[in-house]
């Protein structure tokens, strides 16, 4: 049932992403934790999507080029964190490591398929031409409003391709990682902080999407105060 | 001959608006968002022209190749309602909203692509990330709530701007300086990557003994500099993921190297 929500959710997402709105709910901010929500777990979910928001800042669709899959990618990623971190829990794994080591597991399985979306996306394009050229039959054979409709038809293959990609990712993640932490249980730790540098690197690499000049003193110039701020607040908590 | 004005009425503009949030929905390589800017004016067409062969051929000049940022679009199906109400009547010949959906297509793109995908949003993804890691999902709630709000002002004030003053859009939109402004929105979401990349680093208690702090402010500086030098996004990652990970397994068994 899980499978099936995130399937609907990843289409949808799909759809929201280009054909539709696209007013940041296919975003992985948005999508991470709505997937999780699906497969149960919203918080898993949304510990997710921040690093993958901020590693596909520069995810964008500009002119012909075609980014990543960002919203295939996070649903498979946020829906196999959810339903691993569900299937170790009822095996009787449980600590502060047990959810970050999945989700980083979860990415190393899961995010390619970003890249096989891309793949799918320059399919649909050339299906879409197809479209196209029914468009102009259609006109050429008097009726306007089939070839005026035809625009719409162009959401069904994306919402299709995500609706089956989406929830396989989800579901081969939610059986490799049981199975590889549930024999190596001590591998949580190691993996829980591969989660944490993995999110250290996507915070660079939003900075670095942000093609500005001098993007990249800001950048340093907010971790080094970031840094003083937040240290300074953790050792005030810590003494009062 | 030429003929009173008309005007299409709200409620076909509204529809006509509507339909433009799906531009994309059949975007293909050769005409690009021309079905989907097709499937927006149609509604406009069917009230401008009565007989049917004056609107299929209406309708055929809007399946040519069309392009631009979605949001942006809005200002040129506005402009292009505008020029086809003065054909309909006969004080603009039928070529006029097809060489305005060309001069202005390619203009309004760079705009809407560089003010919206590439600072706008990225910035407001980059606070809810932030937001998230401080406050949880609510945070994530409000700045996409912000985000668009401003997307949709912009976007209803950019369809409305393109139909009343036709023309004259472009220099509605240029007066809003998005340009300048985006460069500073990309500066800002820069920072606040910083901003994240310290949180992460105070935050980054999982394994004790590990330097935890200082390896999640190194990889976060390190890789900046990495992708600055042109390292694939993704094998990037897992190297990202890989360092933490060795590094786990030698504080593990050596203590830490810090």
């Amino acid at each position: 049932m899980s499978l099936l929500v995130l399937g609907l959710v990843a289409g949808l997402a799909a759809v929201e992403r280009k054909g539709f709105l696209q007013a940041m709910l296919s975003r992985p901010i948005a999508l991470g934790p709505i997937a999780g929500l699906a497969a149960g777990d919203l918080p898993a979910g949304l510990s997710v999507a921040v690093p993958l928001e901020l590693i596909w800042l520069g995810a964008v669709n500009l002119g012909a080029a075609l980014p990543v899959h960002d919203a295939l990618g996070t649903v498979a990623i946020a829906g196999g964190t959810a339903l691993a971190a569900h299937v170790l829990r009822a095996g009787g794994l449980s600590g502060p490591a047990l959810e970050p080591a999945v989700a980083a597991a979860a990415v190393l399985v899961c995010a390619p398929l970003a890249l096989l979306g891309r793949r799918a996306e320059r399919l649909v394009e050339r299906w879409n031409e197809r479209l196209y050229a029914r468009a102009e039959h259609d006109l050429a054979l008097g009726d306007a409003d089939a070839a005026a409709r035809v625009n719409l038809y162009g959401v069904a293959l994306p919402f299709v391709i995500s609706f089956l990609l989406a929830p396989a990712g989800a579901a081969l993640a939610a059986s490799l990682i049981p199975f590889f932490l549930g024999r190596f249980p001590a591998a949580l730790p190691p993996l829980a902080f591969g989660f944490v540098t993995l999110t250290a690197f996507a915070c660079a690499s939003g900075a670095k999407a942000m093609r500005a000049a001098h993007a990249w003193v800001i950048y340093f110039l907010g971790l080094g105060v970031g840094l003083c701020v937040f240290a300074a607040a953790v050792m005030a908590g810590g003494r009062s | 001959m030429i003929g009173p004005r008309v005007r299409v009425p709200g409620g076909v503009l509204a529809r006509c608006f509507w339909r433009s949030l799906f531009l994309q929905a059949a975007w293909n390589r050769r005409g690009m968002q021309n079905l989907g800017f097709a499937y927006a004016i149609d509604p406009a067409l069917r009230a401008l022209y009565r007989e049917p062969e004056r609107r299929r051929e209406a309708l055929a000049r809007h399946l040519g190749f069309f392009n631009c940022h979605p949001y942006a679009a809005a200002a040129i199906l506005g402009g292009t309602i505008h020029h086809e109400e003065r054909v309909a009547v006969g004080l603009e010949p039928p070529g006029a909203p097809v060489a305005y959906k060309a001069t202005l297509q390619g203009p309004l793109a760079a705009i809407g692509d560089g003010f919206f995908w590439t600072a706008l949003r990225p910035l407001f993804g980059a606070i809810a990330a932030v937001g998230a890691l401080l406050f949880g999902w609510p945070a994530v709630v409000s700045t996409l709530t912000i985000y668009n709000a401003i997307h949709l002002v912009l976007r209803i004030g950019f369809f409305r701007t393109g139909y009343r003053r036709g023309d004259e859009v472009v220099g509605a939109i240029a007066r809003l300086s998005l340009p300048r402004l985006a460069e500073r929105l990309r500066l800002a979401a820069a920072g606040v990557c910083g901003a994240a990349a310290a949180l992460v680093a105070v935050r980054a208690d999982v394994v004790p003994r590990s330097g935890s702090f200082l390896t999640a402010a190194l990889v976060s500086a390190l890789g900046y500099f990495a992708l600055s030098r042109g390292a694939p996004l993704l094998p990037a990652a897992y190297v990202a993921i890989a360092v933490g990970v060795g590094l786990a397994l030698v504080t593990h068994l050596y203590g830490s190297p810090f």
